[in-house]
């Protein structure tokens, strides 16, 4: 009989994390994957946010393109507007603004790579540190003892494994948090499905565009908005680009392909196929969990990180970082608590309170709930009946652009603009009252003392006389 | 634009059964249909069945078993090394 100190289900960023820093304290570690090689099961965007460059200096210095030749930088993400002819009205960039506090992330915002890459260099690190990683193997039941307790995992060819811990990094689907009862079935509002279309792309072409010396000067990440589709993301690697959308369970109206498609045949989106000479080479769809508040993450001898968890963050659900930071918090958790013999669910509290701490527990401590009812009741509501796109979009197309225009005389445009957005408050204003100022109230610390700088603001209007 | 997804998504191995539908439970509400981004399932008589090449095809993302409410489908993974691969996920 084998046994180990750590057990860990999948080898995605939680998992592999998780298996680094239990072998390099010295437990004897095993992690499992599905997959032939880690990262041929899963897909993401995959944009890479600057925390784990923060978080992860030693590790991420070494993710370099030896290791993962399609590495891109994204300084920059263009927005793309539609309206309901599916017509482009506006297209903005904005690269990291003056607030941002430290570097990498003044100079980028996300790095992209495939998972294709990525998991295999991370898992490869985890090996390196003396952990044992078995592919090929799904695991698919948890041992228990007579009190019900977790002591191992059986894998489909029905052999036994059994550890002193077993960390759930197996996914959105997991095996951990259904056997182990800690999350039997996620209701619908908690998880999206997203499916997502890789193209490929010459990678001279993608240079000239979106290189360092391109056109649009690393803008390698991009976002579509639209009336009649739900919010999509594109993100661009140095021979390709990965173009998805996602809403959550339920939610959906006609099957999501049908929306993606409607998308990616638009005009624009066309202009830019042709533009990059692309070609769609692979269709990839997975489940992402999207909660205001992560499951319970510990039992009896078992933690759960990552997706499995729910840990991906309320507003945009960036996972790969919760992930890593969650494996890492875990093992941190497990080492502690082999060493004091004390592997219950007394002892693995401490998961929990290092994750409430920590970058990814700051996500959900405030604002989780208002975040996301924002984003479901916005880009999200196309599908509902409430399309609140159906507005929003033409107002802020006449907020932004307005005055880009020489058709009359200049005080006679800014009337008209005025009082088209004027004919869209009486959806905007209830809109706003339930959704974002709730969403301010939640997010402001101290008092900004904004109510009198607007009563100021206000004071200068100065009632007309009728003519 | 037309794209045929089998054409491009690429399955490996001898993956078994993976996907059980209990037809006494399923009461045809079309939501696992809904949501197959490739397709594979069929209305009939008010119950949902799965297209016999399902495993050639399906791209594990288990969306038909999360939107079940009522629990009539099963899904386990396909064996370990068998199944869908993402060259460019
Ligand atoms: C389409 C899409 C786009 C996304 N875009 C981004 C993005 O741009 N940036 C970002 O930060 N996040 C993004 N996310 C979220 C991110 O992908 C996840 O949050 C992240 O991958 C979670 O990591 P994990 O290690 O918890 O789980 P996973 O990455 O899902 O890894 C789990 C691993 O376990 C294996 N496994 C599962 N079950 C078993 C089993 N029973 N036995 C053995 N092995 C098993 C799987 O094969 C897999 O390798 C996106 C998600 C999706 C679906």
């Amino acid at each position: 009989m084998t046994e180990y100190d750590v057990i860990i289900v999948g080898a995605g960023p939680g998992g592999s994390v998780s298996a680094k820093f239990c072998a390099e304290a010295g437990l004897k570690t095993v992690f499992f994957e599905r997959g032939r090689k880690p990262g041929e099961k899963n897909a993401s965007g995959c944009g890479l946010g600057p925390r784990m460059w923060r978080e992860f200096p030693e590790m991420m210095k070494r993710l370099t393109p030896d290791v993962a030749p399609n590495l891109r930088m994204a300084s920059c993400v263009i927005n793309h507007y539609l309206n309901k002819e599916m017509e482009e009205i506006a297209v903005e960039m904005y690269y990291p603004t003056a607030s941002v506090t430290y570097e990498p992330a003044k100079k980028f915002i996300t790095m992209n790579c495939y998972r294709s890459e990525f998991d295999p260099w991370i898992s490869s690190l985890a090996v390196e540190a003396g952990a044992e990683l078995r592919t090929s193997t799904l695991i698919k039941d948890l041992i228990k003892d007579d009190k019900g307790k977790t002591i191992g995992v059986q894998t489909d060819t029905g052999e036994k494994i059994f550890g002193k811990i077993i960390i759930g990094a197996d996914g959105v689907i997991s095996t951990v948090a259904i056997r182990s009862g800690l999350n039997p079935r996620w209701r619908p509002d908690q998880i999206t499905l997203v499916p997502q279309y890789d193209f490929s792309a010459p990678p001279d072409i993608i240079d000239k565009m979106f290189g360092s010396d391109g056109l649009f000067r690393d803008a390698a990440d991009g976002t579509w908005w639209g009336v009649t589709f739900p919010s999509a993301y594109q993100v661009i690697f140095g021979d390709g680009f990965h173009i998805g959308l996602g809403a959550w369970m339920g939610q959906w109206t006609s099957n999501p392909i049908n929306f993606l498609n409607k998308l990616i045949s638009s005009r624009p989106f066309q202009r830019m196929v042709k533009a990059l000479n692309a070609k769609p080479r692979e269709i990839q769809t997975h489940l992402l969990p999207w909660t205001q508040e992560p499951i319970k993450t510990y039992t009896d001898n078992v933690m759960l990180v990552g997706d499995a968890g729910g840990f991906p963050c309320p507003l945009e659900a960036e996972g790969v970082f919760p992930a890593m930071e969650t494996g890492k918090l875990a093992a941190e958790t497990a080492i502690k608590c082999i060493a004091d013999g004390d592997t219950s669910k007394q002892g693995l509290k401490l998961y929990e309170e290092k994750w409430r701490k920590s970058s990814t527990g700051i996500e959900f401590s405030t604002g989780g709930e208002t975040l996301q009812r924002l984003w479901k009741n916005l880009f999200f509501s196309v599908q509902s009946e409430k399309n609140n796109m159906e507005w929003f979009i033409p107002l802020y197309h006449e907020i932004r652009g307005g005055h880009f225009d020489w058709s009359e005389p200049h005080i006679i445009r800014m009337r008209q603009i005025l009082e088209t957005v004027r004919s869209y408050i009486p959806q905007a204003m209830p809109f706003f009252q339930k959704y974002v100022i709730p969403l301010i109230s939640d997010v402001i610390e101290e008092d900004l003392n904004l109510l009198p700088l607007f009563i100021k603001l206000t004071e200068g209007l100065r009632p007309k006389k009728k003519k | 634009m037309d794209i045929q997804l089998e054409k491009i998504s690429e399955h490996v191995g001898d993956t078994g059964d993976f996907i059980k539908v209990d037809s006494e439970k399923c009461n045809g509400c079309g939501q696992c249909a809904l949501v197959c981004v490739a397709n594979l399932w069929l209305i009939r008589k008010g119950k949902a069945i799965l297209k016999d090449d399902y495993t050639k095809k399906c791209l594990e993302c288990a969306a038909c078993y999360s939107v079940c409410d009522i629990g009539a489908i099963e899904f386990s993974y396909p064996r370990g090394g068998t199944g869908v691969v993402y060259l460019k996920g």
